[in-house]
């Protein structure tokens, strides 16, 4: 900014009255403090922990009171766990408006093939390029490095069949972006058996 | 008043995926899959594909080499002994393949709605330098994988990203090739006799203005100011052309 756009800058007063504000007390305000302080990027039960000098049980006590706090309609954030890390993430229902205030903004999209590659890998991990070429009956080299560009999937060191050939498995970004603690949260893979209702398999 | 159409326009993940809408099309029992039908089905698709100039992926011809050898084994008489005990049967191994595929095909619809989800959810960028300025940073070590690093990298990205003004009004800083060829005339004069492109786009700040440098030298080598060679590294190389003496 020049001096001169500088000059035309009014300060203007808010036109209301601020609270004066109180120091917090008890360790649920710090680490609520805290899980804003690490925004995106979370933090684990240990960590706060450690900063706070609670034992890991009483934070985890805390971060379920602050969760419970937040569920509730009177706030637009919520408290989430995924990949074993807790953070602060708007609520769903906020989106539009932020992209109003923003702009139109497009989210991020995965393709059909992207999906069934992931999927293959987090219910089958860690596995092989072959076997998911074999289950999709299609190539999936460019896949495979295109997520681990997107940081989704990792190596995993390598298989001892003939030809070594490398493992992979799905990061703790992809826990994050399909919004999981554990793997065992992901749905039950359908089983279909000839006896019951095979003619609505693919209804 | 708008009038609403749908073009059909099949897309497939795959052969396996094809050969399920197909199943689901004839209305077959993939427990007891008729696999004469199915053959004659996958055939007709390609063939389809083909008739609309679609090229056929080498996936799709491999596993109609399955279905086609599956049909001449049926026409051959078998001898009773070929057939052993962990032979499994090409159609059972088929159709085994095809309900695993279908399983994950199912199952990412659900993987997708959570993405979706995922995507509504924001968070801010971790208040960072504040906590981190005041440390200690004389011994800088890095252990991890390449992908920490490559993710912190879209990290300082996005940060970038966000740190621009709201509003923003883009003007292209318009090049024309032939500008550009203007630009590179002049700039002959002090090259060396040969060189190469990458010295041509030293100045190029954007992919457009790479974009345009091209067309400007494919113009140039056209009129005989430039010839070009390329190496076996896949490097380009100039050198002046007739017109330029």
């Amino acid at each position: 900014m020049n001096e001169e756009t500088l000059k035309e800058v009014k300060i203007e007063e808010p036109d209301f009255e601020f609270e004066e504000v109180k120091q917090p007390e008890g360790s649920e305000a710090i680490v609520e403090g805290l899980l804003y302080v690490v925004g995106e990027d979370g933090a684990k039960i240990e960590q706060i922990a450690m900063a706070i000098d609670k034992s890991e049980e009483d934070v985890k006590v805390i971060l379920q009171n602050i969760q419970h706090k937040y569920a509730s309609e009177l706030y637009g954030i919520e408290l989430v766990n995924y990949g074993k890390m807790y953070k602060f993430v708007t609520k769903k229902d906020i989106y539009p408006y932020a992209q109003e205030l923003f702009g139109s903004s497009k989210p991020n999209t995965l393709s059909q093939s992207a999906l069934e590659t992931l999927a293959i890998i987090a219910y089958k991990q860690p596995v092989t390029r072959v076997e998911i070429e074999e289950l999709r009956g299609v190539g999936a080299e460019m896949m495979l490095r295109k997520l681990q560009a997107r940081n989704l999937i990792k190596e995993a060191g390598r298989s001892d069949a003939p030809g070594k050939p490398i493992l992979y498995e799905v990061t703790e970004e992809f826990m994050d972006s399909f919004k999981l603690y554990t793997l065992n949260e992901l749905p039950d893979l359908p089983e279909y058996n000839r006896e019951e209702g095979d003619e609505n398999l693919f209804e | 008043m708008w009038v609403s159409f749908t073009v059909e326009t099949l897309k497939f993940e795959g052969p396996l995926d094809l050969m399920l809408h197909l199943i689901h099309e004839q209305k077959l029992d993939i427990f007891d899959l008729d696999m004469m039908v199915l053959t004659e089905q996958y055939i007709k698709y390609l063939h389809e594909m083909e008739d609309l100039h679609l090229e056929v992926e080498s996936e799709y011809l491999v596993e109609l080499a399955t279905l086609i050898e599956y049909k001449s084994k049926k026409l051959l008489p078998k001898k009773a002994d070929e057939v052993e005990d962990d032979y499994e049967d090409p159609k059972d191994k088929l159709v085994r393949r095809l309900l695993e595929y279908q399983k994950y095909k199912e199952v990412s619809s659900a993987l997708y709605d959570s993405y979706m989800d995922r995507q509504n959810q924001l968070s801010k960028p971790v208040s960072y330098d504040e906590i981190i300025r005041n440390q200690n940073d004389d011994e800088i070590k890095y252990e991890g994988d390449p992908y920490d690093l490559l993710k912190a990298m879209n990290k300082v990205l996005r940060r970038v990203q966000l740190s621009r003004p709201l509003d923003i009004k883009y003007t292209q800083k318009e090049l024309s090739p032939e500008d550009r060829v203007l630009q590179i005339k002049a700039r002959l004069k002090d090259l060396p006799d040969t060189f190469s492109f990458d010295t041509l786009i030293e100045d190029c700040d954007s992919i457009r203005e790479y974009v345009v440098t091209f067309i400007a030298i494919l113009d140039m080598a056209k009129n005989h100011y430039l010839a070009f060679t390329v190496d076996d590294n896949e490097n380009i190389w100039f050198t002046r052309g007739s017109n330029n003496e």
